[in-house]
């Protein structure tokens, strides 16, 4: 078993890693955590995510911009493809599966990439159908898979009227679907408007809340374990 | 008071750096209505493809209410095209979709050496263009100002290469992104250069990949200016630079471009940039064309209005395409409060 001292000097290479954009170093700092027996999911949690987070006040702070912000996801799935297979799945009481991708008209797909990669480390299955995506197919994929989360992307106003489509035909279908939509133009009184669950605004919000997403499911882990312990 | 002036006119002489006898309301990008389509009774999709089509949907909006200006195309991959890329149009679409970029050029770093197309202008839908620009001409170039877009070379690259790669690689190998730039910037003076042959008055480049909200303001200085320089360097007619989302820091470089006026979008805090730039610069803004002007009512129309003319907009501009299905109402409204705000 590591020592708390090396325990933490591992996190710590593997949030600066992220931060640091190093993808050499994360998945150095990631077999290293592994062969000195860290449990994997605090090696994602308090090391990989922990550093997204800062990369994420970053970027709010403008320190990073979109370039920056993609080569820390590259980093932080560097270290992610190596320690997820270690991860011990734990019963959270949620189904974890969301459907995501960009609606038809838009081919940008750098804010739902970033969802998608925060989903990813949830340890979700994701289903992601990509960009310009045909309306009913997130319908048919929902129905498909029996997600719980669809979540919809638009960067463009040009597309985001697309949405409203997608969420009527699905609350139609199943109204026990949650929906979340993003992008650039959306705002709250779009979502709102549209009856979306929730939205994120962009890239940051995005990001902060895919973060409090996985908070909750942290503390829905933490909860779980507390209960098998009793 | 009554107005002399033409459309036309107005336009013009506020690039001239002229007395104009109010702001002109107009822009630089696309402004086709879903009124304007009902009443020529095209279907979106169709315009795109079609000479006549488009230049009729392009001066329906002057018609109509007054808008001071007639714009084509509608969307971003003309340049795109021209280089060999495959666009999608939704033909099977009744929604509104613009036209976007099926297949790109670059697939991946190797691939970065471009060869540009000898018959760069003969390709694509340039050459249609060229008939539209003709024909708007001959419709309205008496009345209104007329004019078009080319894309900027950093939001051109965004169409022919994969955007997670050209954001990564302007980082980690600048030099390539460069020199990759420099030859899409050579693309960009062709086509603009035809423009001016068939015509227009007028020049935006929309150059909206290298935003704020993307890019640092360090990196537009040294990556994205130089070759916005050498692009405005040779645009003969009036040019307008468009640059959307957070602008408020790099609108000192947009002013260094050469453009004869920058164009920002409800982002940015006109006032200050006014403060920023001086009283002559040429200032175009900067209201929200969905949630103001399709979404808001005739009240937060007007309000919006008065805002960018307040803060000191040399014309009253959108801050992208103005969105199909903005209501008559709230057209209306937008040009009545232009011409009669503070008069």
């Amino acid at each position: 078993m590591a020592t708390e001292e090396k325990k933490k000097e591992l996190l710590e290479k593997l949030r600066n890693a992220v931060i640091q954009y190093d993808e050499d170093t994360a998945k150095e700092a990631a077999n290293e955590a592994l062969s000195t027996g860290i449990d994997a999911n605090d090696a994602i949690f308090n090391g990989l995510v922990s550093g997204m987070v800062e990369v994420g006040r970053m970027f709010e702070a403008q320190e990073y911009f979109v370039p920056e912000l993609l080569m820390c996801a590259d980093a932080l799935y560097a270290g992610l493809d190596i320690l997820k297979p270690h991860v011990k799945q734990l019963d959270l009481g949620v189904k974890g599966s969301v459907v995501i991708g960009t609606v038809e008209g838009d081919v940008h797909d750098i804010g739902k990439n970033i969802v998608k990669m925060m989903f990813d480390v949830a340890g979700f299955t994701v289903y992601d159908l990509g960009r310009d995506v045909p309306l009913d197919k997130f319908v048919q994929e929902q129905l498909r898979t029996d997600s719980d989360l669809v979540c919809l992307s638009a960067m463009m106003t040009t597309t985001m009227t697309g949405m409203k489509k997608v969420i009527d035909d699905l609350r139609t279908r199943n109204p026990n679907v949650k929906i979340m939509i993003g992008g650039a133009p959306v705002s709250q009184d779009v979502a709102n408007k549209y009856g979306a669950d929730g939205y994120a605004k962009d890239a940051t919000n995005a990001l902060k809340d895919a973060i409090n997403m996985i908070s909750s499911l942290k503390k829905m882990k933490d909860e779980a374990e507390a209960r098998k312990a009793k | 008071m009554t107005t002399t002036m033409t459309a036309r006119e107005r336009v013009l002489k506020l690039f001239a750096g002229e007395d104009v006898d109010r702001p002109p309301c107009f822009s630089g990008m696309g402004n086709v209505t879903t009124e304007g389509l009902k009443a020529l009774n095209q279907k979106f999709a169709a315009t795109h493809l079609d000479a006549k089509m488009m230049a009729a949907a392009a001066v329906s909006t002057y018609r109509l209410f007054g808008f001071e200006c007639g714009v084509a195309p509608f969307d971003l991959c003309i340049e795109a095209e021209a280089l060999g890329c495959e666009i999608n149009v939704y033909a099977h679409s009744e929604d509104l979709l613009y036209p976007t970029i099926k297949k790109k050029l670059i697939h991946n770093e190797a691939e970065m050496e471009l060869s540009i197309p000898s018959n760069l202008t003969g390709r694509g839908r340039v050459p249609l263009m060229l008939d539209v620009i003709g024909l708007m001409k001959k419709d309205i170039g008496s009345e209104a100002a007329v004019g078009s877009y080319v894309l900027g070379p950093f939001t051109l690259a965004g169409q022919v290469m994969e955007l997670n790669d050209l954001l990564k690689l302007s980082f980690k190998k600048p030099d390539k992104i460069g020199r990759l730039l420099d030859q899409l910037s050579d693309v960009i003076i062709q086509v603009a250069g035809q423009y001016e042959k068939a015509g227009v008055d007028y020049i935006t480049v929309r150059e909206m990949g290298a935003t704020s909200d993307v890019l640092s303001p360090r990196v537009f200085k040294s990556l994205i200016l130089p070759y916005l320089r050498k692009i405005f360097e040779k645009i003969a007619v009036p040019s307008v630079l468009h640059i959307c989302g957070k602008t408020n820091d790099i609108v000192p470089f947009m002013a260094e471009s050469g453009a004869k006026a920058i164009s920002v979008d409800q982002k940015n805090d006109v006032a200050e940039t006014r403060k920023k730039l001086g009283n002559k610069a040429l200032v175009f803004g900067n209201y929200d064309p969905y949630n103001v002007l399709v979404a808001g009512t005739p009240e937060l129309v007007r309000q919006t209005i008065r805002k960018c003319m307040d803060d000191g907009v040399s014309a009253v501009w959108p801050g992208c395409d103005i969105w199909p299905t903005v209501p008559a109402e709230n057209f209306k409204t937008m040009m009545d409060e232009v011409r009669n705000y503070r008069r």
